[in-house]
């Protein structure tokens, strides 16, 4: 594969669907394909390392690794990421039993990267431009791909992002959470109130296109006052893009075992559909579009990575319990991060199980992850479904049904894993 | 060997539930030499899974003992076990007709429970020497003295006659075989040239068919003799004849006073009846042994699937539970809200309770059972009779109550109730009868301490809860025995349940008037618990005819959504949905509400007090 100078460069020279500089396009390219089409595959990066645990999370997270450890790891992941690129798109996909010795397709162009977390930016800024530019030259990015990283709020400075972007970053996606130090502290974090409204200015600065910020709802002891000035604060940080998810109490998470044991109020389900309703109505008045279940964006500037997930998309898996995609094929990647470095390192294939999925799970699959999405899903994809249910439920004015496409109304977004359990036949 | 008739005993272990029949049983195969040490296991008699599980007896046994006694001659012993719930009281009488004898067995600690005095009045009912044995005088807690002279001064007789066992430790089990040598009568016989063999029991079998259980009165049985079933006139030869002892041993020979069973291509249960006479086939007996009732059904329930493409599997499973259980009965019936189903009659909530664990054992159908209530008849109004509409119709379903204007009047079924209670609590049984609608007919001081109550009692009192009630008001110390004593008029109502505004049909009951409207504010109060929120708000109301008379909202599910998709791991996410999925497909959908199965039962769990 022909190496590639720079991703600027490289993106102008990249066969496939017609690309072109984001600001000239409509406001929502992808949004034109609707539901129904193959998005543009892309790749996530796992990278595990936290400063420390937060309560609520039960992401695969490794806390107090050094610096040797996560240069370490950077390399570990480009030697990964090699040996795919090598072995080409049919590695990935479901084995058929003939054949093999035709040489495969060459890759397909990828649309977006996602190097997520965990905090990636705990790695050096230098680490992560150089997994960067690894990815852009292993693999055909598209012009406009979207390259997100994730990032704590305490551990970038307009500096460290100007590396990112330099490397080819288009997007950050900060975890701000809260806006309050008595929620903040509820949530176990370590930053102060101010640092993601100041890392999105830093972001802005950098030169990023995008920036989005997460949120959590439904913290016990958050006022709906609170939670309505957080998302003025959001706004006010300048960002185009925000996720607001509710608080999930995840098993084995220090918070799981302060409500089991310490008497640690549990999130509540109808606190959190009026935090949740709130904050659709508050976004939308700023100019917000919902595209999903958690998600809000200024036009063009929804996440196309995510929007990939939601559109039953391919994906690679790169890094520690890094989950993968690829027609058909679920896979994910050992977990403990020295288990998949010993396994990257001697050049084996660092897979820790996978599922093939037939057509029922994969129809399964399109409604609830569709039914997520504004963009809903189409019939076609998930036919048969329960039509006694689906007539039921567009009766009740949760589900929109135009015949061809599915999808949730304003009042159906909370109950959205409802009306799919309710609609599988 | 066959046994002249004199050295032959026949007789059965009565007691309280759990005053140690089974055991007592054990220690006897043990001392005859029947089971080896390698095979034996507590409660050998106790076969079924369901009896071993439960530490219960459910089924009668019979088992064939032979005995050297002290005078150094040989005798056969027959020895039935029987089942102490009151639910298999009927085990009881049938095991009783096959008997001259009796031990009465007391748990020396306990003393003369419910159960007791009515098995007690059978066996001297059926006339059968009854030998009161004490049990249990190992344990720290016994009384035998105490409890000997309870005993004595209900029976009459010496106290320091009865005998003490621990048929835990097998101490003194030797005496209680003498004695039965020594004071059970050997059977007699008529010897007119007939035979006569009452039938005490038939299983079926899938291998062999319907396997009977007889006791030979006159005559006898050989394998290849053409036999008659005097009832049902079915004719065949038989096949196999053995005895029980304790595994099955071929013989080829019953003679009078024995026990045994045999085969001969039966299909049905019902084909060899319990309480029928075998007989012979070319010379029938002019007159068959006195036989005895089928136990009727107590409790009524609806058996649905819940899914309704299992009805036929549903009806196959039922017709198979049958051939082996012929006291439970079934016909279909439909609900609005359930579709398909079978309304079944059950002895009681154990025996209801051991048929739906038997279903879903061995068949594993998914089913919702409704809330059991008892039978009822009602007179209709002369002039609303429909053309062909019988005068009095029998009520099993409540959704089935005609409409007030239609009724005359309606009985429903009471029962002779017998509690003993210790006397401090006598204050508290009283007022709980008094709140199920009981009337005293007496008291009796068995000792001081010691009281014995019997109050008549509308079975659908006490059929359900009331034991518990009992249980908990006397720390434990109560017990209960019933039997049907008739019906009996009552003013009672239909209370309806509705939910989105539409009745549920599955969720109606009949109660007195008087408890209708506490019943109903429990029951939607209960079934707000139980039903999980829906995706719209659902109310529940109450109703007696067209009037309200409870209401409750179960409000809407708010949320149900999970916030992240957690990167890229779908797996999980979709893991997650396929369970709620299957616990979906346990539910009942009734119109767009999704009711969980408990719900159906939530009758049961409403406080009636
Ligand atoms: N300590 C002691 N326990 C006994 C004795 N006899 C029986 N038990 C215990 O009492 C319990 C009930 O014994 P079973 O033999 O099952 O009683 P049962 O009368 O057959 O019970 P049902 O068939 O359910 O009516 C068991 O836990 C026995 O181990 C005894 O002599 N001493
Ligand atoms: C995978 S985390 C990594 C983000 C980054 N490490 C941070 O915390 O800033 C992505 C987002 O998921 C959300 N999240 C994680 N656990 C959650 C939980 N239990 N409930 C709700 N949201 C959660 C948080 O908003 C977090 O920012
Ligand atoms: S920093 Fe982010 S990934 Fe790390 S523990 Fe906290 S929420 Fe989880
Ligand atoms: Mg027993």
């Amino acid at each position: 594969m022909p190496a590639a100078p720079s991703p600027r460069q490289r993106a102008a020279e990249a066969p496939g669907p017609p690309v072109g500089s984001r600001a000239a396009e409509a406001p929502d390219p992808h949004a034109a394909r609707g539901a129904g089409e193959a998005p543009a595959p892309g790749v996530y990066v796992h990278v595990p390392f936290c400063a420390h645990r937060c309560g609520y999370c039960n992401f695969a997270v490794d806390v107090g690794a050094d610096a040797g450890l996560r240069r370490r790891y950077t390399d570990g992941v480009l030697a990964h990421l090699a040996a795919v690129a090598e072995a080409g798109p049919r590695a990935l996909a479901p084995q058929t039993h003939h054949g093999g010795e035709a040489p495969g397709p060459g890759w397909p162009v990828l649309g977006s990267v996602f190097v997520g977390g965990g905090t990636p930016t705990l790695l050096d800024p230098g680490d992560l431009a150089r997994l960067l530019t690894g990815l852009v030259e292993a693999l055909p990015l598209a012009a406009d791909a979207e390259v997100t990283v994730e990032a704590n709020p305490e551990t970038v400075d307009e500096a460290s992002l100007a590396t990112l972007a330099a490397a080819g970053c288009t997007r950050v996606s900060i975890g701000a959470q809260a806006f309050e130090p008595a929620t903040l502290a509820f949530l176990d974090r370590r930053h102060d109130p101010e640092a993601p409204a100041r890392a999105a200015a830093d972001a802005r600065r950098a030169g990023l296109a995008s920036v989005s910020l997460d949120l959590i709802y439904g913290v016990p002891g958050q006022t709906p006052e609170q939670w309505e000035a957080g998302l003025d604060a959001a706004l006010e940080a300048g960002v185009d893009h925000l996720s607001c998810y509710a608080l999930t109490l995840e098993r084995n998470t220090p918070y799981a075992r302060a409500v089991a044991l310490d008497g640690v109020p549990a999130p509540d389900d109808d606190v959190a559909a009026a935090r949740m309703a709130a904050a659709g109505q508050r976004l939308r008045r700023a100019g917000l579009r919902r595209y999903e279940v958690s998600n809000w964006a200024r036009p063009g500037h929804e996440s196309a990575h995510n929007r990939m997930y939601w559109r039953g998309g391919d994906y690679l898996a790169l890094g520690a319990a890094a989950h993968g995609h690829w027609q058909g094929r679920r896979w994910w990647n050992l977990r403990p991060t020295q288990r998949y470095l010993a396994r990257v390192e001697a050049g084996q294939a660092p897979t820790g199980g996978q599922e093939i999925l037939d057509e029922a799970t994969r129809r399964a699959e399109r409604l609830l992850l569709g039914l997520r999405t504004a963009e809903g899903v189409a019939r076609a994809e998930v036919t048969p479904i329960d039509e006694e249910a689906a007539a039921a439920l567009v009766a009740g004015g949760l589900l929109a049904d135009d015949g061809a496409v599915l999808r949730v109304t304003e009042a159906g977004w909370a109950l959205a894993d409802g009306l799919a359990v309710r609609l599988l036949p | 060997m066959s046994y002249p008739l004199d050295r032959i005993r026949n007789f059965a272990i009565i007691a309280h539930i759990d005053h140690g029949k089974s055991t007592l049983a054990d220690r006897m195969l043990q001392r005859t030499g029947l089971v080896e040490p390698r095979t034996f296991r507590d409660q050998y008699l106790d076969r079924m899974d369901l009896e071993r599980e439960r530490g219960i007896t459910i089924k009668a046994q019979a088992v064939r003992m032979p005995f050297t006694g002290a005078d150094g001659q040989d005798y056969l012993l027959n020895l039935i076990d029987t089942p102490g719930h009151v639910d298999f009281a009927y085990e009881v009488s049938r095991a009783m007709n096959a008997c001259e004898g009796a031990i009465l067995l007391v748990d020396a600690a306990q003393g003369m429970q419910a159960q007791t005095i009515a098995n007690l009045y059978v066996a001297i009912e059926a006339g059968l020497e009854v030998i009161p044995v004490l049990n249990k005088i190992d344990l720290p807690a016994a009384r035998p003295d105490e409890i000997a002279a309870e005993i004595a001064s209900l029976l009459g007789g010496d106290p320091d006659d009865i005998l003490a066992v621990s048929a835990k430790t097998g101490e003194g089990v030797e005496a209680v075989l003498e004695r039965i040598v020594e004071r059970v009568p050997a059977p007699a016989t008529r010897d007119d040239g007939f035979t006569r063999a009452l039938i005490f029991d038939s299983i079926y079998d899938s291998y062999r068919g319907v396997i009977t259980y007889v006791r030979v009165v006159d005559g006898e049985l050989r394998p290849r003799q053409e036999i008659r079933l005097a009832a049902t006139g079915f004719h065949n030869e038989i096949d196999e004849l053995a005895v029980l002892s304790p595994e099955p041993r071929p013989v080829d020979r019953l003679g009078p006073g024995e026990v045994g069973f045999f085969t001969a291509a039966i299909k049905e249960v019902d084909q060899a009846r319990v309480g029928d006479t075998v007989t012979g086939h070319a010379d029938p007996a002019p007159d068959p042994l006195p036989g005895y009732r089928e136990p009727t059904p107590m409790v009524f329930s609806g058996l649905y699937p819940v899914d309704s493409e299992d009805f036929p599997d549903l009806r196959d499973a039922l017709d198979r539970l049958r051939l082996n259980d012929a006291s439970f009965t079934f016909e279909p019936e439909s609900s609005a809200a359930l579709g398909f189903g079978f309304r079944c009659g059950f002895l009681g909530l154990l025996h209801m309770e051991i048929i739906s664990e038997r279903l879903d054992r061995e068949y594993d159908i998914p089913l919702v059972t409704t809330a059991p209530n008892v039978g009822y008849e009602v007179d209709l109004e002369e002039r609303t009779r429909r053309p062909g509409e019988d005068a009095t119709i029998r009520v099993s379903n409540p959704a089935d109550l005609p409409d007030p204007s239609r009724i005359a009047e309606i009985r429903e079924p009471v029962v002779d109730a017998m509690i003993i209670t210790p006397s401090a609590y006598v204050g508290t049984v009283m007022q709980l009868c008094e709140q199920r609608r009981g009337s005293l007919d007496s008291m009796d001081y068995i000792t001081e301490e010691r009281v014995e109550l019997r109050y008549a009692l509308p079975l659908a009192e006490i059929v359900f809860d009331f034991f518990d009630r009992l249980k908990s008001g006397t720390r434990g110390y109560a017990s209960l025995d019933y039997e049907p004593s008739g019906l009996t008029v009552a003013d009672l109502v239909r209370v309806d349940i509705l939910l989105n505004g539409e009745p549920v049909d599955a969720f109606s009951a009949i109660v007195h008037r008087e408890k209708a409207y506490e019943y109903g504010k429990a029951m939607v109060a209960r079934l707000k618990e139980l039903i999980p929120r829906q995706m719209f708000d659902v109310p529940v109301q109450a109703a007696i005819g067209a009037k309200i008379i409870a209401r409750e909202t179960i409000k809407a599910r708010r949320k149900d959504v999970l916030a992240k998709c957690y990167g890229g791991d779908v797996t999980r996410k979709r893991k997650l949905l396929e369970k709620q999925k299957e616990g979906k497909r346990k539910m009942k959908a009734v119109g767009a509400v999704e009711i969980p199965q408990e719900a159906f039962v939530a009758a049961l769990s409403v406080g009636q007090d």
